[in-house]
């Protein structure tokens, strides 16, 4: 039985009184009479910041933290997002003092030990990628596609190619795939999948020309689907003199099973929180780690992060005359790349392995039972299997019964599970895309099938039951639209509708 | 790892894995693989250490890091955007909340309420120190503010140039410069006042026109100096049609006028600075983001947002993502930005913080910043120690001390043998460089005398 706590919480605005504070901040030693802003320049009005002391605040968002799912709840099997375990000793090691108060602008000589960690999880990175160089600067996946694609265009514009402007991409891949695309100034050509949900090789044939700058591919792609053609698929952009990318959103199916380097792909983008267990934190930060081959080199952010071996020193090198530049005001998320070190040094090589072993066999062995509830179907085919993660139709549920992938969706979470990723990859119908990770076993599986099913009971009886789902949530189904009608979107407008409203009531 | 025994970080022992091999009517993990070509197969052995005991694992990272020398080693004098600060224990406790940090992006609001609530309660305490009415959930950091915000300003007024200060950060400058190659924006630099250290507006003036996507400026600047001379081009940009961007410090707001109050469209700046959490040496940061609400133009921002609305069944409050077709998930290479993943538990952090100081730890923090950089400024002076421009400044200086390239590392080992990082190396010749010393609140009097002290010493 699932309860999430309720409560009418308060904004924190709504919760202080004049007078109260939370924190006394460090003392000064001045006499406050003598600052002196320039007159025009004077804040007269201050914030309008909350009053509260310090228990008050705690609760305040011990409450908020209460109206949370997360992956310590439960199930959590958002595809495409991977929701693993974060390891607490993770966190321990991310607030080492040796570690949080460095500034990124100290002597080089004093960030040794930062350096060589940053230094050793490029190496480690770059070993599983197959490719020997390696930059953390991008500060998420989606930034982390921008750099590699930036690469990948610095290339061509150095070998006086600059009319190959175009990336071709499945249309089975992230929205973020496209949208880097355009902020790096080039233009995607979106390839259709096949009815097995693979790219279309026919298609892709037709796309390339001598405007390709290359091939952006995610495999296994957000069906859960590898590749099989992809050495042919390579071998067609190659030969129009494209360049290829691997989006590494999906390595965590294929750690130590396959090398893209290895292969003839001359970049890749791991994202840190889904193959290296780094929490995602409502939001972020991620972190995202770029790996490339010899041709693209020159072009990495800078600075890069190098090691003098003779003389054992770290350093950052900015002497790099073809780099694209900078991706973030600094060197990337190190405590999220921190983190991500720490993971892969406590799995090892064997631990590694298993982590895509058991991420793709419980992917595979809920589908299948999934597969079989009256009304759920497996997206494109059922003859092959997936990889760390697969996507149902609840089409014929829809059809027979009128209620939808996110019906189901919102009944799961009246249970205290989480939903599946709802209707997403947009190539899929009423989608529910399923990533249990490493993280769930076989019994909680068991138990996440049992209650679906229960829940699909209830609704094929009463199909209202799954229009007003959830229950036991902090609060009942949202209604999108009308955040949109009414666009309220801080504590000031609030303040100021609360205002007009009053005045016309007079 | 012990025979049927698995890793702690995976779920299932070899028990599990026989009976759902089973289920699946295959005889091995490896056949669920046997689509991918045998030739592409990696078979060799990856060059990786071998697995740690978590003991083994802690001691292995303490001894690595145990050769960094930190700002609390040392006394740091180091700004530039990022400033050590101090976080109160009970911001750790809450942070350390699993139900915040292992949350994914509240994708599924009833039962996220927690996350939803809290970032818009983050927006709302943002537009109140910049005086804005809507703030985004957060971008990486200060540096990618200025190329979405430049971005942002192109959008909304169709137009492909970008004037910027040259008193701006260089790293900031640097990712400007990156950001706007896609859209093949036009840079325009404005100089700076040689003697004032302040943006040279007739200058600026003479760059505006009605190709100007935006101007940007940093108050206070680069170089500390506050910018209190920009009603005249404020003005005319707007005149002109071209949107004000204002990278403000966010801990001078306490003391200084806020930008929404003097014209800007649009407000960046760091939040790492205003409580968003530790160094981290550099990362991660937290990238602010707010603008004046306009129904058309807000629809051009990047990011997540927010939103308060209702459950249609109960009536009551509640919080969710909205105004979602702006970005990729849903409007892929037509939306607004390609951020997926934001800094949210940055954001999460600067937002108790805010609550913790409140308005008047927030105006104390400030003031203790301004009066430690004053009183250095003045100790300075009397050993005959000058800053290069004369004007007025918050926590942050440039001290004219010229050091030859070929005695900055001598200069630096001198520094550190007194326990101090004397700020960041800023040269305008290429050849001699000067120093941007930055105050935060941490540092005592006798600190800050030890440095003048030490400056002086150098100087013998």
């Amino acid at each position: 039985m699932y309860r999430q706590a309720k409560y009418d919480e308060p904004l924190i605005f709504e919760l202080g009184k004049k007078g109260r504070r939370a924190h006394l901040p460090p003392r000064c030693d001045f006499s406050r009479d003598d600052i002196n802003i320039p007159e025009n320049m004077k804040r007269i009005t201050p914030p309008d910041l909350p009053e509260l002391h310090e228990g008050e605040v705690m609760r305040h968002y011990v409450h908020l933290s209460q109206m949370n799912y997360c992956v310590d709840t439960n199930t959590y099997p958002l595809g495409s997002c991977t929701m693993k375990y974060n390891p607490k000793v993770n966190e321990t090691i991310a607030r080492s003092e040796k570690m949080m108060y460095l500034h990124p602008n100290q002597p080089v000589e004093t960030v040794q030990g930062i350096l060589e960690i940053l230094y050793e999880l490029q190496v480690s990175l770059g070993e599983l990628a197959g490719l020997p160089h390696t930059t953390l600067q991008p500060p998420a996946g989606a930034s982390g596609e921008y750099t590699g694609l930036a690469l990948i265009k610095a290339y061509h514009y150095d070998n006086s190619e600059t009319q190959r402007d175009e990336i071709i991409a499945p249309d089975s891949s992230h929205g973020t795939n496209p949208a880097s695309t355009v902020l790096n100034g080039q233009k995607l050509i979106e390839i259709k999948s096949n009815e097995d949900g693979r790219v279309d090789m026919d298609a892709l044939k037709a796309a390339v020309s001598d405007r390709t700058a290359g091939l952006m591919l995610t495999n296994p792609n957000t069906l859960g689907i590898f590749e099989k053609d992809i050495i042919e698929m390579s071998n067609t952009v190659r030969d129009a003199g494209g360049l290829l990318y691997y989006d590494g959103a999906n390595f965590n199916a294929i750690v130590g099973k396959i090398r893209p380097g290895d292969m003839g792909y001359d970049v890749l983008h791991f994202n840190l929180h889904k193959t290296f267990a780094t929490p995602h934190g409502g939001g972020g930060p991620g972190s995202a780690a770029v790996c490339c081959n010899d041709i693209l080199e020159p072009y990495l952010p800078v600075p890069t992060v190098n090691h003098d071996k003779d003389k054992d020193y770290y350093y950052f090198d900015y002497d790099r005359p073809k780099s694209i530049g900078k991706v973030h005001g600094y060197y990337g998320n190190i405590a999220v790349a921190l983190r991500a070190y720490a993971y892969i040094a406590a799995l090892g090589e064997i631990g590694l392995k298993n982590t895509s072993d058991q991420a793709v066999l419980t992917a595979n062995y809920v589908m299948r039972k999934m597969e079989k509830i009256d009304g759920l179907r497996l997206s494109h085919t059922s003859s092959i299997p997936r990889k760390h993660e697969s996507v149902l139709e609840a089409t014929p549920f829809l059809r027979n019964h009128d209620v939808s992938g996110m019906d189901i969706a919102k009944m799961l979470i009246s249970r205290g599970l989480h939903a599946p990723t709802v209707y997403f990859p947009l190539i899929a119908h009423e989608a529910l895309m399923m990533e249990p990770t490493e993280n769930e076993n076989k019994d909680r599986l068991d138990q996440y099938v049992q209650i679906l099913e229960e829940e699909m009971d209830k609704a094929r009886k009463d199909p209202d039951y799954a229009h007003h789902a959830p229950k036991w949530t902090s609060i009942g189904r949202v209604d999108d639209a009308y955040a949109i009608r009414n666009l309220t979107l801080s504590w000031k407008m609030m303040k100021e509708k609360q205002e007009k409203q009053e005045k016309q009531e007079e | 790892m012990g025979g049927n025994y698995a890793h702690p970080y995976l779920a299932n022992s070899k028990m599990d894995i026989d009976e759902m091999l089973e289920y699946l009517g295959i005889s091995s993990i490896e056949e669920l693989y046997s689509d991918i070509p045998d030739e592409i197969r990696f078979k060799g052995q990856l060059k990786l250490p071998h697995y740690q005991s978590e003991f083994e694992l802690m001691e292995a990272v303490k001894s690595k890091l145990s050769k960094n020398i930190t700002t609390r080693e040392v006394r740091s004098f180091l700004g530039g955007g990022v400033l050590d600060i101090y976080m109160p224990a009970i911001q750790d406790e809450i942070l350390r909340r699993t139900e915040f940090y292992s949350a994914y992006t509240p994708y599924q609001a009833e039962a996220s309420q927690g996350t939803l609530q809290s970032m818009f309660e983050y927006q709302s305490l943002i537009c109140e120190l910049v005086s804005m009415d809507v703030a985004n959930c957060s971008l990486y950091d200060w540096a990618t503010g200025v190329g979405e915000a430049a971005l942002m300003a192109s959008r909304i007024t169709k137009r492909t140039k970008f004037v910027y200060s040259a008193a701006i950060a260089p790293n900031r400058e640097a990712v400007l410069q990156n950001y706007v190659t896609g859209a093949n924006l036009e840079l325009e630099i404005v100089p700076y006042d040689e003697t004032t250290g302040k943006m040279d507006i007739a200058k600026a003036k003479v760059l505006l026109d009605d190709t100007v996507a935006g101007i940007y400026i940093e108050n206070p600047n680069f170089f500390g100096i506050i910018e209190d001379e920009l009603d005249e081009i404020i003005e005319d940009a707007h005149v002109k049609g071209v949107r004000v961007v204002v990278g403000a410090d966010m801990n001078s707001l306490a003391l200084l006028k806020p930008p929404g109050e003097y014209g800007a469209d649009i407000a960046i700046g760091e939040g790492q600075s205003i409580g968003g959490g530790p160094l981290n040496f550099g990362g991660p940061l937290l990238g602010i983001l707010a603008m004046k609400y306009n129904k058309k133009e807000s629809r051009q921002m990047p990011g997540r947002i927010v939103g308060k609305t209702i459950t249609p069944n109960e009536g009551e409050v509640a919080y969710v993502n909205t105004l979602q077709t702006r970005e990729q998930h849903i409007k892929r290479e037509r939306a607004t930005s390609n951020i997926c993943t934001n800094e949210a538990l940055v954001a999460l952090s600067c937002a108790i913080h805010l609550t913790l100081l409140g308005p008047q730890g927030y105006k104390e923090s400030a003031e203790t910043m301004y009066l430690s950089a004053h009183h250095v400024v003045k100790e300075l002076e009397k050993i005959g120690v000058k800053r290069v421009f004369n004007s007025e400044f918050f926590n942050s200086f440039i001290l004219d001390l010229k050091i030859p390239k070929d005695k900055k590392q001598e200069f630096t080992q001198f520094m550190l043998e007194r326990k101090i990082f004397p700020g960041i190396p800023h040269s305008f010749d290429g050849e001699n460089y000067d120093y941007i010393v930055t105050t935060s609140y941490l540092l005592c009097e006798k600190d800050l005398d030890d440095f003048v002290k030490a400056i002086g010493e150098w100087r013998k």
